[in-house]
């Protein structure tokens, strides 16, 4: 299915989003169409403008009423628009994320997946865990300030 | 409009290393450069023909001095001129503060002096004043309300293209496809001043010419990447946004009007210049020279009014 720019795919409890959340993407209108426990992954998502946040807060604001709501992959994009309006970490257990790091040796720039799970103590004391690098195995730092990517997880 | 020869410059800061840092960066202007260190010899020094360059801590302190009659008044990073923290910097912008600058040395210097030296010349419009001479700048010229789009991810392509990384070009078309939406469908006014095209369907194709003509420009001298959009409305009130963008962080869970702050907050420098009902230019720029954490937690803020042709 497509919404606009979006590519949309529920498959049983999971529910794909890859593409563009913009103007063209009434979120909302999927609550009904999925079940009361959902798995989101986003990590297909390019691009999501001022429009797109608030259709994916209506979405999640429309899940979470009604049981429970896992983030997976969230990508780079979402996930520092979504730290800006901390209320939405309210309900939503968030599994995985992509986030900038840098590399202080090579200069690399990539957004590696952190393990939101595997890592809940540091992320809820802003601290984000240290990466490998994939072109020289240095080790890489979160490129940003922690809030930006981790005030969701703060306790 | 001043004539560049007139009115002076006030520096108010407490800290002698402060101070001579600030006097060296507008000591060559045109303007006689006059130094304070507190908040009542700073009042008795400005008058309305007066440039006030003031210490983040005394503009806290005080925030209501933006209130007094001078040409232009702007906070500058507090003790030791580290970064100024969000929280500083939205209770400035709340309260009415034109120009706040955010960011330590070297960002400080290029910012300041761009600053200050627009109000003096009265030249108020164009990226070029916060390029390296010779950084090559790309112009979109959008015919339809559905060239967004196009022009958003041409440019977004062109950044790569340029060798700066995914998390430049990721922000570039956040901030680009926010300031184009707001100059096409936010911008428009009616003689009323109702923004009649604000809930105009974003999938609806209209033809952008004459007045509805919207510019965009970018360009890159590996300092800053800067983006510039230009809509023919003038119908933004500047002193009124700081607030609205501050309000607009605070507010972001209702998500509505949240475009400018969404594009504020993915920047770090904004820089808004009105030629009331004639031109509104803004203009955001990336620093893409240092790590975001080398940087403020916050951006800069600047709102010119000036006159379309100046000087």
């Amino acid at each position: 299915m497509k919404l606009g720019r979006l590519d949309v795919e529920i498959a049983g409890e999971r529910l794909t989003l890859t593409g563009r959340i913009d103007d063209a993407s009434p979120l909302g209108e999927l609550v009904s169409q999925l079940p009361a426990n959902v798995v989101i992954d986003t990590s297909g998502v390019t691009f999501v403008n001022s429009i797109g946040m608030r259709e994916w807060i209506r979405l999640l604001r429309g899940l979470r009423e009604r049981g429970t709501v896992t983030l997976e992959r969230v990508a780079d994009v979402l996930i520092t628009q979504m730290n800006l309006i901390p209320d939405l970490g309210n309900n939503v257990r968030i599994a995985s994320f992509h986030a900038q790091y840098a590399c202080n040796a090579c200069g690399a720039e990539v957004a590696p997946l952190i393990d939101a799970v595997a890592h809940a103590e540091q992320l809820q004391r802003l601290k984000a865990p240290p990466m490998p690098c994939p072109e020289c195995q240095g080790q890489m730092e979160l490129a940003d300030f922690p809030e930006r990517y981790l005030t969701l997880f703060r306790v | 409009m001043q004539s560049a020869g007139s009115g002076k410059i006030v520096v108010a800061h407490p800290e002698r290393k402060a101070q001579r840092a600030l006097v060296r960066l507008v000591g060559a202007t045109p303007l006689p450069v006059e130094l304070v260190t507190d908040v009542d010899a700073l009042i008795k020094a400005v008058d309305g023909d007066t440039i006030a360059i003031v210490d983040a801590g005394i503009a806290r302190a005080n925030v209501g001095l933006c209130e007094r009659p001078a040409r232009a008044w702007i906070a500058v990073p507090g003790e030791g001129l580290a970064p100024a923290e969000p929280a500083g910097i939205d209770a400035l912008l709340s309260a009415g503060w034109s120009h706040v600058i955010a960011h330590p040395m070297p960002i400080l210097a290029e910012e300041l002096l761009a600053t200050v030296q627009k109000l003096i010349r009265g030249d108020t419009f164009g990226l070029e004043k916060y390029m390296t001479w010779g950084a090559e700048i790309r112009t979109y010229a959008l015919d339809d309300t559905r060239a967004r789009e196009v022009a958003v991810n041409l440019m977004a392509k062109d950044i790569i293209a340029v060798g700066l990384p995914d998390r430049i070009s990721s922000m570039v078309s956040v901030i680009a496809d926010e300031l184009i939406s707001n100059a096409v469908y936010g911008a428009p006014v009616d003689e009323s001043g109702a923004r009649f095209r604000a809930t105009e369907a974003r999938d609806a194709s209209r033809t952008l010419a004459d007045r509805d003509a919207v510019t965009v420009r970018w360009a890159t001298d590996g300092r800053y990447l800067a983006i510039e959009v230009r809509d023919r409305w003038g119908s933004i009130d500047p002193r009124a946004i700081g607030a609205k963008l501050a309000a607009g962080k605070q507010n972001a869970a209702q998500s509505e009007g949240m475009g400018l702050p969404l594009a504020y907050a993915c920047c770090n420098q904004l820089v808004i210049g009105v030629a009331p009902s004639q031109l509104t230019e803004m203009i955001a720029l990336l620093d893409v020279r240092h790590k975001p954490t080398e940087l403020a937690r916050g951006a800069s803020f600047h709102a010119f009014i000036g006159t379309v042709g100046a000087p």
